[in-house]
Formats: C-alpha cells, sequence, structure tokens
C-alpha cells in the first residue's frame, strides 16, 4: 500500500466533474450492508464535509482570485465526492439506525486508531474520549429498541459490543476541562497528525449530524438524548481540535488535508468488501491525488515550500482499518473509566476536590433528570431489561453489570 | 544539505510548552551548551533558543525567497531575489553547522523559533492572501517590503551575534565569530540593498507622472514593472 502521493498525479481536478446521474448513486442495502462497509460511508462523509469547511474558512482569508478559485474549484470537487459517498446510506436507513452507525464508527475508529497511535499524550486522549462514545452507542441502542422495538446488532451483527462505558450523564464537564495541550508539529509523527485530523473530522461530522437531528422527533425522550448527546460531541470536537498545533500556515493545513484523504481513500479501498463501493473509494484516491497536487503547486508558489519537506516520502503501510476491537475497549473501560479532566490533565474522579467546576456543572446540568439514564430506565421498564450486546462475557467493571439481568 | 522545515524525519526536537506537548523521545534537553558556555556567567539555554530562533528567522527567509522570486515580474527584482534566497539557504547552512559545532542540536525548534516561524509565514501571507486588493505594482512593493522587513531582524539578529562572541569562552568564541565573519557582509549587502531598492521604487512611482494602477491596461502595467530599476 506505501506509495508517495507526490508522485501521483492521479487525475487532474478539471476532469474530475460528475454529471447528477452519476452523483445519484444507487444506496446500499441497510439489511444486506457489512457493517464496516456502513461504517467507512459515514466517516468518509464526514472526511469530506470537514475539507469542505475547511476550504470555506480559508476561503474567507484571502481575496486572491487564483487562490480562490483554486478553492472554489477543488471545494467543489469535494461537494460531489461528498454527495456520492452520503448517497450510499439509504433511504430506508432512519436517522436513528444511521446514529448507531455513528457509534459504530465512534467505537471502532477511535480505538483502531489508539491501538496505532505512536505518541503516548495523544493515545490518552483517544482512550478517554472512546470510553464516552461506547456508553453513546449503548444509550441510542436503547432508544432504537424503546421506540422502534429494534436489536442494534442487527446493524452492528456482533462486531462492536454495546453496554455502558464511561457513564454519559458524568461526561458533562465544564468547557475549560475540555481543552488539552496540542503536539508540535516539527516533531508530531506524520501517523499522529494524521489520526488527529481523521477524528477530528468524525467527532465534527457526529457532532453536526446530532445538532440537527434532535428536533427529526415527537417523542421528548429521543429529543433530549439527541441533544444531551450532541453536547458531548461539542465537548470532543474541542477535545480533539485542540491537539493541532496551530503553527501550521493555512497552505501546509489544505496540503495535510488533500494528503490525508489520499491515505484515508486508499485506506477504504483497501479493505472494502464492496466491488461497487470499492470502486468509488478507488476513484476518490485518485481524486484525491489529483487535488493535492493542486494544493502543492499552490504551497509551492505562494508560500515558497515544496511540500516534500513538510510530508512523508510515503503514506503509512499500515491503513486506517475497521476491525472489531472488543478486547481492547474492555481494557481502556477497566483502566479509565473512573478519568475525568482538570484543566489540561486526566485525572482519577475521587481526586477532583468537591468545590471542582466539574461538580458544579454536573449538578447543573443533570438537574431535573438526564435523558441518556432516562432512555434506560424507560426501556428496561417497557422490556423488563435494558438492552446490551455483551458478547465477550459481563462487564468488566461490577458497578456497571447488568443488575437486573444478575 | 540545509534543513528548510524540520519534522521526524530529519530529526527534529522542541521544548515543552505550556501549551505544547512534545513526544518524550523527541523532548530537547534544557541544558544544551552548559558546558560549552562554563564559567562565562552567560545563560547557556537562552543561547541555544537564539540559535534555534536564528536559524527558524533563515529557514523562513528562504521560502520568502523563493516566494517573491517567483511572482515578481521584474527581471531585475527576480535576479536579486534568487542570489539572496541563495545565499539565506546558505546561511541556514551555517548556522547548523555553527550549532552543531557548539554541541547543540541543529533540528531544535526553542520556543522562539516557532513565534518566529509563526511571524515568518504571516509575512509570506502578507504578500499573497491580499493578492486581490492590490494591483501588480502595489504587489510588486509589498513583496519588497517583506523582504526589507525580513532582512531588517535578519541583520540585528547576526549583529547580535557578533556582541556575544567576544563574551564567550574560547572553544565556542572562534567558531561564532567565524561564523558572523562569514555572514555579516552578505546581511550587509541584503538589508542594504533591500531599504535602498524599497526607497527607490517608492520615489520612481512618486516621480512618474502614470494613470493609476487601477485604470492602467494590465499590459501596460507589466511592462511599467519590468522596466524599473533597469
Amino acid at each position: 500500500m506505501a506509495f508517495n502521493p507526490l508522485e501521483e498525479a492521479g487525475i487532474p481536478v478539471e476532469d474530475q466533474f460528475r454529471s447528477w446521474s452519476e452523483l445519484n448513486v444507487d444506496p446500499y442495502d441497510k439489511w444486506d450492508v457489512d457493517p464496516y462497509t456502513r461504517t467507512r460511508v459515514i466517516l468518509m462523509n464526514g472526511i469530506e464535509v470537514e475539507s469542505i469547511i475547511f476550504s470555506h474558512q480559508f476561503a474567507r482569508q484571502t481575496d486572491d482570485l487564483e487562490l480562490k478559485q483554486r478553492l472554489a474549484l477543488t471545494r467543489r470537487i469535494d461537494q460531489q465526492q461528498q454527495k456520492v459517498v452520503n448517497g450510499l446510506n439509504p433511504g430506508e436507513q432512519t436517522p436513528l439506525e444511521t446514529t448507531i452507525g455513528y457509534e459504530q464508527v465512534a467505537v471502532d475508529l477511535t480505538a483502531w486508531l489508539a491501538r496505532h497511535e505512536p505518541d503516548p499524550q495523544l493515545k490518552v486522549a483517544l482512550d478517554f474520549a472512546l470510553l464516552e462514545d461506547f456508553d453513546h452507542l449503548y444509550r441510542y441502542a436503547n432508544l432504537y429498541e424503546l421506540l422502534h422495538g429494534g436489536k442494534a446488532d442487527a446493524l452492528t451483527q456482533h462486531l462492536t459490543e454495546i453496554m455502558p462505558g464511561r457513564p454519559t450523564f458524568v461526561e458533562h464537564r465544564h468547557p475549560y476541562d475540555d481543552v488539552r495541550p496540542h503536539f508540535e508539529t516539527h516533531t508530531v509523527d506524520p501517523l499522529s497528525r494524521m489520526h488527529v485530523m481523521t477524528i477530528v473530522a468524525g467527532e465534527q461530522q457526529t457532532m453536526n449530524f446530532y445538532m440537527n437531528h434532535a428536533s427529526d422527533w415527537i417523542e421528548p425522550i429521543a429529543r433530549g438524548l439527541y441533544s444531551e448527546i450532541a453536547m458531548i460531541e461539542e465537548q470532543h470536537v474541542t477535545h480533539y481540535e485542540s491537539l493541532l498545533d496551530p503553527l501550521d500556515s493555512w497552505l501546509a493545513n489544505w496540503v495535510f488535508h488533500e494528503y490525508n484523504e489520499v491515505y484515508l481513500y486508499s485506506s477504504m479501498m483497501e479493505q472494502e468488501t464492496d466491488r461497487r463501493i470499492k470502486a468509488i473509494w478507488e476513484l476518490h484516491c485518485n481524486m484525491e491525488l489529483g487535488q493535492l497536487q493542486v494544493a502543492c503547486d499552490s504551497m509551492r508558489r505562494l508560500e515558497g515550500r515544496e511540500p516534500a519537506e513538510l510530508l512523508p516520502p510515503s503514506i503509512p503501510d499500515t491503513p486506517v482499518t475497521f476491525e472489531p476491537n472488543k478486547e481492547y475497549v474492555r481494557q481502556v473501560l477497566e483502566a479509565t473509566v473512573d478519568l475525568r479532566t482538570d484543566g489540561t490533565e486526566y485525572v482519577p474522579v475521587d481526586e477532583l476536590p468537591g468545590d471542582h467546576r466539574y461538580f458544579a456543572m454536573q449538578k447543573l446540568l443533570n438537574d431535573g433528570g438526564t435523558p441518556s439514564e432516562m432512555v434506560i430506565d424507560q426501556n428496561r421498564e417497557a422490556q423488563g431489561r435494558e438492552y446490551r450486546d455483551e458478547i465477550e462475557g459481563d462487564h468488566p467493571i461490577a458497578e456497571l453489570q447488568d443488575t437486573a439481568r444478575s | 544539505m540545509a534543513t528548510l522545515t524540520p519534522t521526524t524525519a530529519s530529526g527534529a526536537t522542541a521544548a515543552v510548552g505550556p501549551m505544547v506537548y512534545v513526544d518524550p523521545a523527541r523532548v530537547h534537553p534544557p541544558t544544551t551548551f552548559e558546558e560549552l558556555i562554563g564559567d562565562s556567567g552567560l545563560n547557556g539555554p537562552f543561547i541555544a533558543d537564539l540559535l534555534s530562533d536564528m536559524l527558524a528567522h533563515e529557514r523562513a527567509g528562504s521560502h520568502l525567497y523563493r516566494s517573491v522570486h517567483g511572482r515578481t515580474l521584474n527581471p531585475v527584482l527576480e535576479s536579486q531575489y534568487e542570489h539572496f534566497g541563495e545565499e539565506t539557504q546558505e546561511h541556514v547552512a551555517t548556522l547548523e553547522d555553527l550549532i552543531a559545532t557548539l554541541g547543540g542540536d541543529p533540528q531544535y525548534v526553542s520556543a522562539a523559533a516557532r513565534a518566529t516561524e509563526k511571524s515568518g509565514t504571516g509575512l509570506v501571507e502578507s504578500t499573497y492572501l491580499l493578492g486581490g486588493s492590490v494591483d501588480a505594482l502595489t504587489r510588486e512593493l509589498v513583496m519588497l517590503e517583506a523582504v526589507f522587513l525580513a532582512e531588517a531582524k535578519d541583520h540585528a539578529n547576526w549583529e547580535g551575534l557578533g556582541q556575544l562572541a567576544p563574551l564567550l569562552p574560547d572553544a565556542a568564541r572562534d567558531p561564532v565569530a567565524a561564523a558572523v565573519e562569514k555572514v555579516k557582509t552578505q546581511e550587509d549587502e541584503h538589508l542594504t540593498w533591500a531599504r535602498k531598492t524599497r526607497g527607490q521604487l517608492v520615489m520612481l512611482q512618486a516621480e512618474t507622472p502614470a494613470p493609476p494602477p487601477a485604470i492602467t491596461p494590465p499590459d501596460e502595467l507589466i511592462e511599467r514593472i519590468q522596466q524599473m530599476l533597469a
């Protein structure tokens, strides 16, 4: 898989436009699809959305006609790519089913990145938020059963366990405690940079999705749960984006975005089992190579920098892979479920002083009930038990074991 | 070969800051130069950071010269930017050699170097981000002013190092003085040229009656730019 994207021309950007009929792709079948094809679709949609948002922000910093036109051109292509990728989601897949897919992405992407993260501090950051997203999957799975009688494992197909993580109601921190120190751009491992950019895009997409879908529902429990978890995703975007070094220039960031997209599409292509969708990943990889050339050319011409100065000689030979991480998640749960944050530090909850702002936020926000707890109570009442998919045995944390079952 | 952008591949190290996290394997030890400075009473870690800062400025200067060399429409400026850019890249190599000779790490990026890199990036960005606000003639001045500002700091950097040299113990004094000696004349020339040429461009425009650039046909404007300084 390892190759140097700078040596690949890809498809020239001017040749990348597609007609409406080409953009209007056939969606996958929600019951036949490999769950990890669904997660790849969700991730790459988020990656394209991030690319588009970044490009718009960059365009607002300049009035240079040629640069703005180049950004407009590559951004329009990004928009077409996003339409194709997001169009793979079928209309019959409800927003709640898509949400379960989003949380399966959050669990298995974050866990995979953490397992392969060379920098110990960045690994801690990934592990920390992993347990929170892991809990969200369990909460939404219970909402799914409560509202529709559906079993989330029909979507996740037992590849990802569904049980409590760090309980959502304890995740509500003071905003000051979501900000982390950042990596140093010269010394960061290129793989780490791409890990952080990828998780920022993924979490941002999840935040945006929940921000916009909370109002889809009539049921107050669903509206409340989406709003509550959307606020945690806001915390996660704050948490992850603060890991990025603000020293990098706009042009460097543009190059990094395109480079990361090449890496991710080639990763998705390598593991995709659906031949039709694999061809889309391959096409988009070649398109990203063409877009990378435009960004690199702009960097050379305007900033006087050779992209090879700051990029690795080849993309990592380890493709980002969706695969089960059950044992890893259980280990992280056992080791860190009680962690909270105090400023930029991670600390066990019993080391926080009683007057810490964390407890004040907890009291204020959870006053009057917490949707993420209410959904479990309501589903337990409706079904006589809560919904879990514990494949590897009982929950590793005694306090989080299913008391109704035992 | 000089490193223009330190990375993990080139062996970059950095210092931890209040909000800067560095992988423990890449943290620069804060005691560099202590042995070399000896009992001179000088601040070794500060001097290590200062040299890293100077190096960051030379590296940013190399990028600036590459950028303006590729975009100027004036052949005199183009030729001089290319020439000074080559010399600036030599200054990067000179500083890297000096730091290594003093027992330091040329791949170390100090906190001051990070700040300097940010201002260097801003200087280059000032020459193109508002490209749509300026006409071709004004753009030439903007690029030249960026060079002038960069050279002013560059000159001050080497002048400062020259003042520091006599205070250093013998083992450090000679290589520092030699590096300053090697570069100082060129830095004098860079700054003098940038100041003088900027003045010339300003006076040329002030003393040459012509329609405003905004209403001048592009071909005519380019011709005016190409003939300036001829």
